[in-house]
């Protein structure tokens, strides 16, 4: 059962680091002019600071995956830690909109032609994957409890 | 009738000492500083049970030594003033280390009471702890506390007052091994023999001697009896005895936990787990520079529409204001002057809310310790302390507290180097500055370039660090020793008050030290200069180069001219050195653009100055002479004026050098101009 567990974990991880990864790398590709072809569809901005916080993201899930292949146990700390960074970025992105749609109301002459799609980022709709990671795993992971976490090992 | 008694409040850093002195006193209480000294003394006032008690919390100190200032104010508290009682406060997470000051209390011969704080996150990591025995086997009375939720202070507080009524322990605490037992005794036979010696415990005397006390040392040469004593001294090697004498604390320490708890080390606490990732070796750097750039970007992008709301009530005004003033020296001096200097101070207060909440976040919830252990390893590679970060991180804020924060630093030539390049983290003051013209000329980059003029202030900072250490102040690498507490959930209300605290002293310079600068800088631009011929406050005169500001101005802009600012530039950054507010609220007037920030921004970007000398000037701000009141701190922490005059020409020489380079290498190859 605990094996399972372990599966999930590290089948979220991989999954998770892959699509951070590409993402961030896709977002420094805009940002360095390099035309990527899918940037528009997938709302992707020209953001080279923007793309590589995105591939450290993708890199921490990366990185407990091979702990967790390796059958480090505790590895599973890296999942939880890429969840809570994905959130807190998920919420700066969502913030940003927030702000902007408000500024549009305050100085709508600043944002003729403007849409709130346009801040509309793959941070947000990533995001949807580990708020589905921390509501599967919310028992596990209780921040009531200072963020303890069962180590089921 | 009511009793007085005096409690003093001791403990290790990050133990909830403070959660525990706010418990009891709530809002009776007030700070000022301990005698001789700057470091913060909080005192405050409880009246229970017919007993009023006058609290003082001592700095948070590991031990009793004399290895840093926080350790001699509270044992000089401790042993001169003799309070009724002490509580100690005590993280039961981590018992092993804060019973070692336990000990070091006990043999001081205080009256002591324990606060065993934080038992709830010990349960919550599984420890079990039996209080009952650890109070036997100490002898003191020990109360579980949560003081963060006020849970049993009021146990505390009757454990205190039946303690301060007893009468003083007489007995040994802890015991060492028989030859130290042996040195201990023929020590205090010579101590208790000379009267000099009376005002303090003989055992705790002599065990500091045996452990070479420096402090304790100077005190015992000042007796008749120190040839005595150093006759018993020569018998022992001190820096081995300090080792051994901790060595047996230990040993008794860690004796006793056995028989009064159970620690947990089966499961990986939470803590535990995010520390795997946050201080990881290849991981810990990214992650910190990642979720910096994310305040950053939300300090710029979030504030926008505030912002814009305190531009427009602030534009309201000033047209109020015009329409009811006739006078034409008078209105230019309320809307010039007075409106658009604070109006393009308090614009910037959304930035400078949000940029110290989230700081306070991270601050909170103990994430900024492991930013100081995780940076240990690039600032030992320029040689200096892990310690030196925190102060460095708190110059985000302000530049003044972060100088000050550089006392835990117990080696000197850390500690000064510190002082020295503390100036250069970019502290919120600077913000306006760099948001104005970030704002102005990068658009929706902004943020980034914000985010890089904050690296390249601790970038400045290290590597002037480097030079220092490998230059004019070369020594050895000090040790670094920190504690990393358990995370907790930062709560909104801690968080809004540390915001507020910081956000009080940015608008208590709104309403002081900035608005006499900007009247003095529309002082200036409205009187005419000799010869002009112009009318005073007229608007031919105001701000142009026939006024006393445009006379000034000029005869500086030929030390600046090379970086690509003009004479209304030169003027800002002098006056800038009042408060670093002052030079948006000084181009406001110079630039003739009101109280309107937006059409300050719109002015530069029309062509007042080029993309490339905003950058230089943003450059410039960050690294220039620090304000008044960093170099007053400077000078009182150096306690030199060489060392505070090496800081602003060397900070300033640097800021003219990266201009200067910036401006001229960039208008060469066509870069932003």
């Amino acid at each position: 059962m605990e094996q399972i567990n372990q599966n999930k974990e590290l089948l979220f991880a991989l999954l998770a680091g892959v699509l951070y990864s590409i993402f961030g790398v896709l977002h420094i590709a805009e940002g360095l002019s390099i035309n990527t072809g899918i940037a528009e569809f997938l709302f992707i901005s020209g953001d080279i600071l923007g793309g590589a916080c995105l591939v450290i993201i993708g890199t921490v899930f990366l990185y407990g995956s091979r702990e967790m292949t390796k059958g480090v146990n505790a590895g599973v700390s890296f999942v939880y830690v890429g969840i809570l960074l994905s959130l807190v970025f998920m919420a700066v992105y969502i913030l940003t909109m927030g702000g902007n749609l408000l500024d549009s109301i305050i100085v709508p002459d600043d944002y003729e032609g403007w849409s709130v799609m346009e801040n509309f980022r793959p941070g947000i709709y990533l995001g949807i994957l580990p708020l589905m990671g921390i509501l599967y795993w919310k028992n596990r992971f209780s921040l009531n409890e200072i963020l303890v976490v069962r180590e089921v090992a | 009738m009511t009793k007085k008694i005096t409690v003093a409040l001791a403990g290790n850093p990050n133990v909830g000492k403070t959660s525990v002195f706010n418990a009891i006193t709530g809002s009776r209480q007030h700070v000022g500083n301990w005698p001789g000294v700057t470091v913060e003394r909080k005192m405050g006032k409880r009246v229970y049970k017919n007993t009023e008690m006058e609290i003082v919390d001592l700095p948070g100190t590991y031990s009793l030594t004399t290895y840093s200032l926080d350790e001699i104010i509270a044992r000089d508290f401790l042993i001169e003033e003799k309070p009724d009682i002490v509580v100690q406060v005590i993280d039961a997470t981590n018992l092993e280390r804060n019973l070692y000051l336990s000990t070091q209390l006990m043999e001081l011969g205080v009256k002591l009471v324990i606060a065993l704080n934080m038992k709830d996150l010990a349960l919550a990591k599984g420890n079990r702890i039996d209080e009952e025995k650890i109070q036997e086997f100490l002898d003191v009375p020990v109360i579980p506390t949560i003081a963060s939720k006020g849970t049993g202070i009021e146990r505390l507080l009757d454990a205190v007052i039946e303690e301060a009524s007893k009468a003083r322990k007489n007995d040994d605490p802890l015991s060492y091994d028989e030859a130290t037992e042996g040195m201990v005794h023929e020590l205090e036979v010579i101590l208790k023999s000379d009267q000099y010696f009376a005002h303090y415990p003989s055992r705790w005397f002599s065990i500091k001697l045996l452990e070479g006390d420096e402090n304790i040392i100077k005190k015992a040469q000042e007796s008749k009896k120190y040839t005595q004593i150093r006759e018993i001294l020569r018998k022992t090697d001190e820096d081995n005895f300090e080792t051994k004498i901790a060595d047996q604390r230990y040993s008794t320490i860690q004796a006793m936990l056995r028989q009064v708890c159970d620690i947990n080390t089966s499961q990986l606490s939470g803590s535990d787990m995010v520390d795997r990732v946050v201080t990881n070796k290849l991981l810990g750097i990214p992650i910190f520079l990642a979720l910096m750039w994310a305040a950053f970007e939300l300090t710029f992008t979030f504030a926008t529409p505030f912002m814009n709301m305190i531009d427009i009530f602030f534009g309201w005004l000033a047209g109020a204001t015009a329409e009811v003033i006739s006078t034409e020296w008078l209105a230019s001096l309320v809307g010039d002057g007075i409106i658009a200097g604070i109006g393009s101070v308090l614009i910037f207060l959304p930035n400078i809310l949000l940029l110290f909440f989230m700081l306070s976040l991270m601050e909170d919830s103990g994430y900024m310790a492991r930013a100081a252990f995780i940076m240990d390893r690039v600032m030992g590679r320029i040689g200096l302390h892990g310690k030196s970060f925190i102060p460095l991180i708190m110059g985000f804020g302000c530049n003044v507290p972060a100088i000050m924060a550089t006392r835990t630093i117990e080696d000197p030539r850390d500690r000064l180097i510190t002082i020295l390049v503390a100036p250069f983290i970019s502290c919120g003051a600077r913000l306006p500055v760099y948001v104005l013209l970030a704002g102005a000329f990068f658009g929706r980059d902004a943020g980034i370039v914000i985010f890089g003029l904050y690296a390249l202030g601790i970038l400045v900072a290290v590597l002037s660090a480097k030079l220092m250490r490998t230059t004019v102040l070369r020594g050895e690498d000090a040790p670094f020793i920190m504690e990393l507490p358990d995370y907790r959930l930062p709560t909104l209300k801690g968080s809004f008050i540390h915001m507020w605290e910081r956000a009080k002293i940015y608008l208590k310079k709104a309403g002081g030290i900035i608005l006499i600068g900007v009247v003095g800088v529309w002082l200036l631009a409205s009187i005419p200069a000799p010869g002009s011929g112009g009318v005073f406050g007229s608007e031919e005169i105001y701000g142009s180069t026939d006024s006393l500001v445009g006379v000034i101005g000029h005869l500086i802009e030929p030390l600046v001219a090379p970086l690509g600012f003009d004479w209304r530039i030169a003027v800002a950054l002098v006056f800038g050195i009042v408060a670093k507010e002052i030079v948006v609220g000084s181009m406001g007037v110079l630039y003739g653009a009101g109280e309107d920030e937006q059409n300050l921004s719109n002015i530069l970007a029309a062509g007042a100055m080029t993309p490339l000398a905003g950058l230089g000037l943003m450059v410039f701000t960050l690294l220039y002479v620090p304000c008044f009141a960093c170099i007053g701190v400077i000078k009182r922490e150096t306690g030199s004026w060489k060392w505070t005059l090496f800081q602003l020409v060397y900070g300033t020489g640097l800021a003219w050098v990266f201009a200067f380079t910036l401006y001229q290498i960039g208008s060469r190859i066509g870069f932003l101009t």
